[in-house]
């Protein structure tokens, strides 16, 4: 029978396909080895395991129009991509997945990585870089009673628990601060103008700013003990009380807090709204330790961003600059002299991986627009781990009961049913591989609730054919009468599900798309096995035993 | 030949009011439950908020958690053991802390973990997952996840609509109908946590309950074309039933097999998954005997077909013209 032959060549030229598919390979791959990412040969299946099953993190990014809205978004977002990759890449981490989705988000997928806090930094930091000088004509002072009022009027003020301590911390924080206060004006701030020196109006006791801030060791900086801070950054929050910030200034608040013991600061800076220079003019950045300063990230600026450095610079020596990365005062030191093309950034007490990813972030470029978390996801490698071993031990639980079942129920055709369920395994994790489909825990479940579903189509054949047999049908007839039954409903099955794992793969995410592909995999898969390849076998069996008219079924 | 449940004469036709008062009931339970308690317990993904899976090296106070929390300003946390005794879930999801995630879905799990930190130790606590969805992607999620049960069930009702003549198409759609509803009233009586996966769940069983329809269906199809002489419908529908019951039983044996494997084995993460199927299974046999097959005869009493062997004939055929006809014989 040329016609069997065929048959059986294909099945197995199939089968042969799909070991070759799924046999473990060597391929290139980033591996992490000693903290350090290396290009390295390594043995794997080629199955691709979804960040759920092998650990990582997931992160949906979405343009920011908190502060204000882009007007072209997909511009936007192309750039925004672009930076994102970079960073990524220059992160180092196997694998990374950098990517579009929807009109205002970028989808990032790192698997294995350990430091996810970090991670999260790097991607998502704006790194907008901006000089900018502190104010030295005491803006703040003559604006607080104004300021006051507004934060009344809006009913901010710090929380109940915390104004009883108000009253005791400023004191301590301007006796802290007075000795170092004093020093700091011979030195630094010894050229402030008269204007600046001329008392400010005494402000009205109790108000919201006039209690809670004292001045701090440079001009334009300010001290906020740490309990009022969440009252003041609220306020500082509010449009009314922004549009009362003196025009041509900016506040902007310190990276750290300060002080020492249990009492904290924060500090806020008052600085001129328009930068000197901003990161856009920067051409490098690199990471650097100074046995002086500590950590510091040295940056190199390109023509026109020396050439107006140097003149601005030139022009506030003695000054402060301070130097504002995401809206977030770095540093503000005394300029010594004019900067001209590179200049450094002093971390304070930074470690020198945080001068890596400043100096990472700075020569990616800023992010065009601002960047929030909408999603994030994040499995530890070991949970993974025990994912995959919980369903491995149930796809096997599953498959002995579903063999237990055809044989011990079906005999001999259900032996023949169980080889072609080995062949549909074969066929569906062949099928996934390649396809490069990403395998997920709810894909697992759905895979070993396939194996369940896919010896479906044999029991509708088989007991097709018991009924023919029954009707005293020959075995041959009878063989042919059941599948030939059988089969509108073996496809109506099939199309009726596919269609909702269609469904579901459009409008899922990750771990469900995995489920989808999983399961349209499984059946078309199954259709295969139930119509062809159980028919084959039957075929051959007959084809073997000439004349038989017993089934064992 | 081993054999179960052959040549069997079960009645099953004339039980359908009980069926049919189970079946109520149990939906009626499901809707007032959801009316007492409101609403579905969602899950993360589509509420927004913060999920965070954690280890701790021994078995915490949860008091101690739930205080750890609040000071952190993580107020109405749901704190649950998941697993192990030293496992425990925490979602963050009141208003506020779902409030606070539009600015950035990260900030509240950071705050649960340094909380955490300070209170049992760095080291004695470790953070295994951790999902964090902002309130507009949850959103999104949700809406996609309602479109899709939408469409998918759109999609397999037009299919039973035209896959048979519109009598059995209608009485199709209406026990898959049925499987959905009764499925939901489960979720909602065992409080399942509505996730995506469980979505996923809920979308395969309703190929998989068409498909149990289908099947009784088309053998009720071939026995009207066999003509069986002075068999009333009820008839045919009992003998067509207890035709396909080893079949029946042997399909949802296996498709159980794997099932129950995923409830036992496979872990917390996909129990709702597995629950949800496992009840499908029974689900799925119950009503296409018991959904479908009374609703075909109410339908063919109400818009009974021409008698004589020429109108079976027509019915064999699925004649699509048949469609206008019955406002006529009414």
């Amino acid at each position: 029978m040329a016609n069997l032959k065929y048959r059986v060549l294909l099945i197995a030229a199939l089968f042969a396909a799909s070991v070759w598919a799924l046999f473990p390979r060597t391929v290139v791959e980033r591996v992490k080895r000693d903290g350090v990412f290396v290009y390295d040969t390594v043995q794997r299946v080629p199955l691709k395991r979804g960040l759920d099953l092998q650990g990582g993190m997931h992160l949906t990014l979405e343009i920011d129009e908190s502060k204000q809205s882009v007007a072209n978004k997909s511009e936007a977002l192309d750039r925004a991509l672009k930076v994102v990759r970079q960073r990524i890449d220059e992160f180092g981490v196997s694998e990374p997945v950098v990517q579009k989705a929807g009109e205002d988000r970028i989808i990032v997928e790192l698997p294995g990585i350990d430091d996810a806090e970090r991670a999260e930094d790097v991607v998502q930091k704006s790194a907008f870089l901006e000089f900018q000088i502190t104010d030295e004509t005491q803006a703040l002072e003559r604006a607080v009673a104004r300021l006051d009022e507004i934060a009344k009027a809006q009913g901010i003020q710090v929380a109940a628990a915390a104004t009883a301590d108000s009253g005791k911390a400023p004191t301590m924080a301007s006796a802290l601060l007075t000795q170092t206060d004093s020093t700091k004006k011979d030195t630094t701030v010894a050229g402030t103008t008269a204007d600046s020196a001329a008392k400010p109006p005494a402000p009205p006791v109790g108000g919201l700013f006039s209690s809670n801030i004292q001045p701090g060791q440079i001009p334009g900086q300010y001290i906020v003990p740490e309990k009022a801070f969440p009252a003041i950054d609220a306020a500082l929050r509010n449009p009314a009380v922004l549009a009362a910030v003196p025009p041509g200034k900016v506040i902007r608040w310190g990276v750290d807090s300060l002080g020492s013991g249990t009492e904290r600061f924060r500090a806020f800076y008052v600085l001129d709204a328009r930068p000197i220079i901003t990161g856009e003019v920067l051409t490098d950045a690199r990471p650097n330790t100074d046995p002086v300063e500590g950590n510091v990230v040295q940056f190199t600026l390109n023509n026109e961003g020396a050439r107006r450095f140097k003149t601005e610079t030139g022009k506030h020596v003695k000054d402060n600059m301070a130097i504002v990365l995401d809206q977030k005062v770095i540093t503000a030191p005394t300029l010594q002299s004019a900067i001209g093309r590179n200049g450094q950034i002093t971390l304070g007490g930074g470690s020198l991986q945080a001068a890596q990813d400043l100096a990472l972030v700075l020569r990616a470029g800023a992010l065009p627009v601002p960047l929030k978390v909408a999603e994030v996801r994040e499995i530890g490698a070991s949970l993974g781990q025990d994912s995959i071993n919980k369903g491995l031990l149930s796809l096997v639980v599953a498959v002995v009961l579903v063999i237990a079942i055809m044989i011990g129920y079906y005999r001999f055709a259900g032996a023949l049913a169980v080889l072609a369920l080995v062949l549909y395994l074969a066929y569906t994790l062949a099928m996934l591989a390649g396809f490069q489909a990403v395998l997920t825990l709810p894909g697992l479940a759905g895979f070993v609730l396939s194996v369940g579903i896919a010896v479906d189509a044999n029991v509708l054949i088989f007991e097709r054919i018991r009924e023919e047999l029954d009707a005293g049908k020959s075995v041959r007839m009878a063989i042919e009468e059941g599948f030939r039954h059988a089969m509108s409903a073996i496809v109506d099955t099939s199309v009726a599900t596919i269609l909702s794992g269609m469904v579901l793969y459009q409008y899922g995410t990750g771990p469900v798309r995995g489920f989808a592909v999983t399961l349209i995999a499984g059946l078309v898969a199954s259709l295969f096995t139930a119509i062809f390849v159980s028919k084959t076998f039957f075929l051959l069996w007959l084809d073997r035993s000439r004349g038989t008219q017993t089934l064992s079924i | 030949m081993l054999r179960i449940f052959h040549k069997t004469n079960y009645g099953f036709i004339r039980w359908w009011r009980v069926a049919a008062g189970l079946t109520i009931a149990f939906i009626a339970a499901g809707l007032v439950t959801f009316g007492i308690t409101g609403g579905v317990n969602y899950s993360i993904e589509f509420t927004g908020g913060t999920l965070m899976q954690v280890q701790f090296k021994e078995a915490p106070d949860v008091a101690k958690v739930r205080s750890t929390l609040d000071a952190a300003g993580i107020t109405g946390a749901e704190i649950q053991q998941f697993g192990s005794a030293t496992e425990y879930t925490i979602r963050a999801r009141d208003e506020k802390q779902v409030e606070a995630q539009a600015a950035g879905a990260e900030g509240v799990s950071k705050a649960i973990g340094a909380a955490l930190d300070q209170a049992f130790g760095q080291g004695n606590v470790t953070i295994v997952r951790t999902e964090a969805v902002g309130p507009r992607v949850g959103a999104e999620l949700r809406s996609g996840a309602a479109t899709a049960m939408l469409i998918a069930s759109l999609f397999t009702l037009i299919y039973l609509a035209i896959r048979f003549d519109w009598r059995f198409g209608m009485a199709a759609v209406l026990s898959t109908s049925h499987d959905i509803l009764v499925t939901f009233a489960f979720i909602k009586l065992l409080n399942i946590e509505v996730s995506l996966t469980v979505v996923a769940a809920i979308l395969t069983l309703l190929g998989y309950s068409a498909n149990d329809t289908i099947i009784i269906f088309d053998r009720v199809r071939e026995n009207l074309k066999k003509g069986a002489k002075g068999q009333s419908l009820s008839g045919i529908l009992d003998r067509s039933i207890n035709e396909t019951l080893p079949r029946s039983i042997m399909t949802h044996a296996t498709t159980l097999a794997a099932t129950v494997a995923l409830l036992v084995l496979a872990g917390e993460v996909i129990r709702p998954f597995a629950m949800v199927m496992a009840f499908g299974v029974f689900v799925a046999t119950f009503s296409s005997i018991y959904v479908a097959g009374p609703i075909l005869l109410w339908i063919e009493s109400k818009y009974p077909r021409e008698a004589g062997a020429k109108g079976r004939a027509a019915l064999a055929e699925q004649a699509p013209v048949r469609g206008g006809r019955p406002a006529t014989a009414r």
